[in-house]
């Protein structure tokens, strides 16, 4: 039987540990459902960008119940969402800028969406109850984003020069920086493994070597052979940069902010 | 040419008692309140409860096995639900229906409504009735 982490009983280094990693999945979440939406009708056909709004609908729906878990530690998940700026960011920084072209965003779809289901599921299977409830729901949503990112990775592979071009680009770009982002192996990473709170850097990153490292061989990538790379951020667990304005301003919901019904 | 069109009923036509409009849809199913106390009130209240619809799919929350759990104590109804997704367009009002219908009976005072992510909901929680029923409206499930 899993024992939960007593919040109130952690450690003021363990808790801003556990606010980083929540704020890094949430922020991430709310950005990646900002760049599928992107392609909801720009998608190379009708049903894919039906398909990134759906994906676009479950990105936001755990940046949401992620923001929420804040709560927990005593933050106001509301100030979490809507006023922050974008220098306070923790996503994975793969998406501070929107895909310049189908084929990045397919990568993304495997490096990035990948890389974060495998830090949500390190997560759901520690010692703090909101995500062991809560995130399981997240990953068994996510498995349809895998289905559609494989699919068309290895459909993009299999296209024109110019595409295959164009994939393996994004991914050269991306892949380190997925890379470093599960498995630069901080003080603040250390404390929430060895609190049990979520499985440790090393772990993540095996995970997510084995879930991507088929369908990242068809465009011709040994993700075996790939380094981690980026300066690290080690405030918010990122690499540095952040978020392009008119993103953060989505993200926020600046153009709603009269008509807030939270 | 004028084209005249026909009068068309007020959507609000024909709503039993204390419900005052479609806010969902569905509500116009509802045969609330029950007008006599009931010896099991737990049952009664799942029969209520049972006439609350999805507001995107015409079959109950029962029935699409989004209802975990219900107690009803000293006039407090407490439900246990999920959504079918962590961003359901529809979550408020399937809140409200489910405060509205069960405020509707005479032994509920107020409702408490807990939501909860475990299990995760899939589709194998629908019930055989459910099924059947999306199954007249060319659903599978």
């Amino acid at each position: 039987m899993n024992e939960y982490v007593d919040v109130d009983a952690m450690s003021p280094v363990d808790r801003a540990a556990l606010k980083r990693l929540i704020m890094g999945l949430a922020d991430s979440k709310r950005l990646m459902g900002i760049r599928y939406s992107d392609w909801i009708l720009g998608a190379p056909t009708i049903e894919t960008g039906v398909a990134t709004s759906s994906m676009t609908q479950d990105e936001w729906g755990h940046a949401r119940l992620l923001y929420s878990m804040l709560k927990h530690l005593g933050e106001d998940p509301v100030v979490a969402e809507h006023d922050r700026p974008a220098e306070a960011y923790g996503n994975l920084s793969v998406l501070d800028e929107p895909a310049e072209n189908w084929a990045a965003l397919v990568s993304a779809m495997v490096i990035a969406d990948g890389a974060m289901t495998v830090a949500l599921a390190g997560f759901a299977g520690g010692r703090f109850e909101p995500a062991t409830s809560r995130v399981a729901k997240m990953v068994s949503e996510e498995e349809f984003h895998v289905s559609m990112s494989t699919a068309w990775y290895r459909r993009l592979a299999d296209a024109s020069e110019e595409a295959q071009l164009l994939l393996r680009a994004a991914t050269d770009r991306q892949l380190p920086v997925a890379l470093a982002w599960l498995g630069t192996n901080d003080a603040a990473k250390e404390a929430l493994a060895a609190a049990g709170v979520t499985s440790t850097a090393a772990e993540q990153v095996a995970s997510f070597k084995d879930a991507v490292r088929g369908v990242l061989a068809s465009g011709g990538v040994d993700v075996d052979a790939v380094a981690p790379a980026g300066e690290w951020d080690t405030d918010r667990g990122r690499g540095l940069g952040q978020p392009d304005a008119d993103s953060i301003e989505r993200a926020r919901g600046d153009r709603n902010r009269a008509l807030f019904v939270e | 040419m004028n084209v005249i069109l026909p009068l068309v009923p007020r959507l609000d036509a024909g709503l039993p008692a204390g419900v005052t409009s479609h806010k969902s849809g569905g509500r116009d199913v509802w045969t609330g309140p029950l007008g006599y106390a009931p010896k099991d009130v737990l049952a009664a209240t799942w029969a209520a409860l049972d006439e609350v619809l999805d507001p995107e799919i015409p079959i109950s929350l029962v029935e699409l096995g989004l209802v975990y759990g219900l107690q009803v104590e000293g006039g407090v109804a407490r439900v246990t639900i999920t959504f079918t997704a962590t961003a359901c367009p529809c979550m408020e009002f399937i809140r409200e229906d489910i405060t509205d219908r069960l405020e509707m009976e005479a032994w509920i005072d107020a409702v408490e409504i807990e939501e909860v992510w475990s299990p995760p909901w899939t589709n194998e929680r629908i019930t055989e009735a459910g099924r059947a029923k999306l199954k007249t409206y060319g659903v599978s499930a």
